[in-house]
């Protein structure tokens, strides 16, 4: 934007300002459809979900840091222990990266106004936070969940957990699938419908590919866990039989269907990782991507996959050997695609001219977890291997190594990464490379002996362990590095607060961004784009004569600045021709009221009144009906 | 370019419609929806199955073979409900809202009946076993009573098209005409699947 804007230009943007402002203050937020502004409170949200389960990982870490400790009492641990998978898994993992980075970047990246659905994308914020504060009550009354975040049967049921620990679990994550599935059908559909005209699906970054490949696993695992999850709370509740083996039921059925969702869950974590991955890649590599055909396709191919390998998890529970051998086979599979992604990331930095600053570190990082966390996850499909090692340190190493390694990694760098554009701001490069060594560090330090106690013997979920069998060292230097990693964290946050307030001015593109979001102001303004961007390749920052078109263009057809109402273009869903323009909702009450019934629902029925349930679910219904009574036009 | 979201006469939101080249986001939202609902209902199938494959007698010794011929006839119903609604869809693209509404209506009436019928027969149901009983019982009451469910949801939807249509069409409601059809086709798919297993212990 080095030259002004022609006065038609300026009169366009002053008018997009307008049609686009939301109101300010505490209102605006709450009445938001801004899917910057959603994704910054996703952002914010689970990151106080991730220091609370941070929190609860250093208990855990705390208490098994000399043998015989009393810090914890074995109650108060397995509801450490299970909070920690909760918090990690739900309230942090998955909306941290399709709430916020995918609410946020992939609507940029693909050159729309908003997401597909505003709303239900801020009734997916809302609910999500409720979901969250319900499951939370359940530990502030002394009652967490705890029998593990797979909540195994028998000892979940009512029978051998009587108290509602794991009816905050049930009912919460109930509450919580409904958030992921709507924020996963929004980026489906966004993706589809929303690109830019002229984005076809080539031509669409593989950052994209990879946030749709997430939510079209979402879409299909969720739905096994709720299954599984609304039979417990039968169980529990109402004294169905689906789990009592006594009555006909079976309790296998809870881990078949727990791991149907909790295997696509994997990827579902890691995929938006591998996207992030392959934003930073190019930009701090000077090239693009190797083999991107062959990376979007193996994008999803991993999340098709990882729908038929669940019952890797089960191997020590009798099943016949005929499935057993299936499933270690189709586990094996899942290499393939992997290792595509992995050859191609190390191709494009190594045929690449790198600069390793701090996010291309924080992705040097990943690969090297990803490769060591895939390494020991390739273990377990040897059968008899699996079946010596199953329930000791040794899985809980591996899959910190694929989790934190590969899924948080990626994510930490891609908070250095865009926080210029969020912010308008620069981050310190030197604080944020020495808070990548330390956590680098860190995690090693605490999940690598973590192989070798579990190759001893030692049993995983256990409060504590006697001396003199050989684990002391190793447990004690785990807890070390838990603290150095706690430490390298509270440095990136710290570094990211104070850059807020007193770093340098980013500028549109501060690394030469591939992308393109890194084309409009930072932070963006609430339109995104005054022009709808032109796009002729997946790397649509580097086509300088298409961005300088779209400056001309601020001056030029009014059909490309879209500056009579709340508007954005909508196209087909291959070739992206122009289809439409859509007027888009703005602010609304329904999407925070719709989740606060929910929430009282959901509360009436840990409390067991049905019929207020029941009633409150039909004013649910009321309030759709009355969200869509008033249509676009005449908003 | 179409501001289709402008079009508010029947003649207007039917152009629209006709010069869209791809479906609109309505219409990708609610494809989305039946298809994470077919992954729940498959679910709830496969644990159907996956329970009776477990035991000897099913259903268990003191509970009767479920009834084969009501079900299946107010299943039929169901499903022929599936013809006004593709009709009222037809007629609402090509203006003619009152004859969409009529369709509508009719669809309305066949399902309300189903619904009525059925509720009838699950409590009766209930007189003769309870889901507390086994896993039998269990899954039996859950699989009808999440189908039950779907189809009040698409019954009330069907009353807010009604309401609104009133109002005269606009692509807004011209799009929720085929939204809602796109629900209606699914549910009479699941129907179908449903019955088959409800029924299968006495084929």
């Amino acid at each position: 934007m080095a030259t002004m804007p022609a006065p038609l230009g300026r009169q366009r943007t002053e008018r997009l300002e307008r049609i686009w402002a939301e109101p300010s203050g505490v209102v605006g937020w709450l009445t938001t459809v801004d899917h910057k502004r959603i994704g910054l409170m996703f952002f914010f949200t689970s990151l106080v979900f991730f220091a609370a389960g941070g929190v609860e990982a250093l208990l855990i870490r705390t208490q098994l840091l000399h043998a015989n400790s009393g810090l914890l009492s074995p109650g108060a641990f397995d509801e450490a222990m299970t909070m920690h998978g909760v918090t990690m898994i739900f309230l942090f993992v998955i909306p941290m990266s399709i709430g916020a980075f995918g609410n946020y970047l992939l609507p940029l990246m693909i050159g729309a106004r908003d997401m597909a659905f505003p709303r239900m994308n801020a009734l997916s914020f809302w609910i999500y936070v409720a979901s969250g504060l319900f499951v939370y009550t359940g530990l502030a009354i002394g009652s967490a969940p705890n029998a593990g975040w797979f909540d195994y049967l028998p000892l979940g049921s009512k029978q051998f957990s009587p108290g509602p620990n794991i009816d905050f679990y049930t009912l919460g994550l109930i509450f919580n699938g409904i958030s992921s599935t709507a924020t996963a059908v929004n980026l489906v559909v966004t993706t589809f419908k929303l690109r830019a005209p002229g984005m076809a699906l080539n031509r669409m970054p593989l950052f994209c590919y990879a946030m749709l490949a997430t939510s079209f696993a979402l879409v299909f695992a969720l739905p096994p866990l709720n299954t599984a999850l609304i039979f417990l709370e039968l169980d529990r509740a109402l004294g169905f039989h689906f789990f009592d083996v006594a009555q006909g039921g079976d309790t296998l059925l809870w881990q078949h269907l727990f791991w149907i969702f909790g295997h696509p869950e994997v990827y579902i974590i890691i995929l938006p990782a591998f996207g992030i991955a392959t934003a930073i890649i190019p930009t701090f590599t000077r090239r693009k991507m190797v083999a991107f055909p062959l990376v979007a396709l193996a994008e999803v191919l991993v999340a098709f996959i990882g729908f038929g390998v669940w019952a890797h998890h089960m191997f020590a529970v009798g099943l016949n050997t005929v499935t057993t051998v299936y499933f270690a086979a189709a586990s094996l599979i899942i290499v393939i695609p992997s290792g595509i992604q992995l050859f191609a990331w190390i191709t494009t930095i190594v045929t690449g001219t790198p600069r390793f600053k701090t996010p291309l570190l924080w992705i040097v990082g990943f690969i090297v977890l990803f490769l060591l966390g895939g390494l020991s996850g390739v273990t377990f499909a040897a059968i008899p291997f699996d079946q010596q090692l199953t329930d000791t340190y040794y899985v809980v190493a591996h899959f910190h190594y694929v989790i934190f390694g590969a899924a948080v990694f990626p994510l930490l760098g891609g908070m250095y990464y865009w926080f210029p554009k969020v912010t308008g701001r620069m981050y310190y490069e030197r604080v944020g490379q020495a808070s990548f060594w330390l956590t680098f560090v860190g995690m090693n330090l605490t999940f690598f002996p973590m192989h070798i106690v579990g190759l001893l013997g030692m049993p995983r979920r256990q409060y504590t362990y006697p001396h003199g069998l050989g684990w002391d060292g190793y447990n004690l230097v785990e807890s070390i590095g838990s603290y150095l990693l706690a430490a390298g964290l509270l440095m990136v946050v710290a570094n990211l607060a104070m850059s807020l307030f007193r770093g340098a001015r980013a500028g549109n593109d501060p690394f030469g961004g591939d992308t393109l979001e890194w084309s409009t102001s930072s932070p963006p303004p609430p339109y995104n784009y005054a022009v709808i961007p032109r796009v002729t390749s997946p790397y649509a920052m580097w086509d300088r004569e298409d961005r300088e078109a779209d400056q001309r263009d601020l001056a030029g057809p009014a059909e490309r600045v879209l500056d009579e109402g709340h508007e954005t273009p909508a196209s087909s869903v291959l070739d992206a021709d122009w289809d439409e323009i859509l007027e888009m909702p703005s602010k609304s009450w329904s999407p925070i009221l719709l989740a606060a019934t929910l929430a009282a629902g959901f509360t009436m029925l840990l409390t067991r009144h049905y019929v207020v349930a029941g009633t409150l679910a039909l004013l649910a219904l009321l309030v759709v009906g009355g969200w869509h009574w008033k249509e676009p036009q005449e908003a | 370019m179409t501001r289709s979201t402008e079009a508010t006469s029947a003649v207007s939101a039917s152009y629209a419609a006709r010069r869209r080249v791809s479906l609109p986001v309505g219409t990708w939202g609610v494809i989305l929806l039946v298809a994470t609902e077919i992954a729940f209902f498959g679910t709830l199938i496969s644990s159907y199955l996956y329970l009776r494959l477990k035991v000897s007698h099913w259903p268990p010794p003191g509970i009767e073979p479920p009834d084969v011929t009501a079900p299946l006839i107010l299943t039929a119903i169901l499903v022929a409900t599936s013809v006004p609604i593709f009709l009222a869809v037809r007629a609402a693209r090509a203006t003619h809202v009152r004859r969409a509404w009529l369709l509508l209506l009719v669809a309305l009436i066949a399902q309300a009946v189903y619904l009525g019928v059925q509720i009838h027969l699950f409590s009766s149901d209930l007189d003769k076993f309870q889901p507390t009983d086994n896993a039998y019982g269990s899954i039996y009451f859950t699989m009808l009573f999440a189908h039950h469910v779907h189809v009040l949801v698409g019954i009330l939807m069907i009353g807010w098209l009604l309401a609104r249509l009133l109002g005269g069409l606009t692509n807004y409601r011209l799009v929720a005409v085929q939204v809602v059809a796109i629900y209606w086709y699914f549910v009479n798919a699941v129907a179908i699947a449903i019955v088959l297993t409800q029924v299968s212990p006495s084929l």
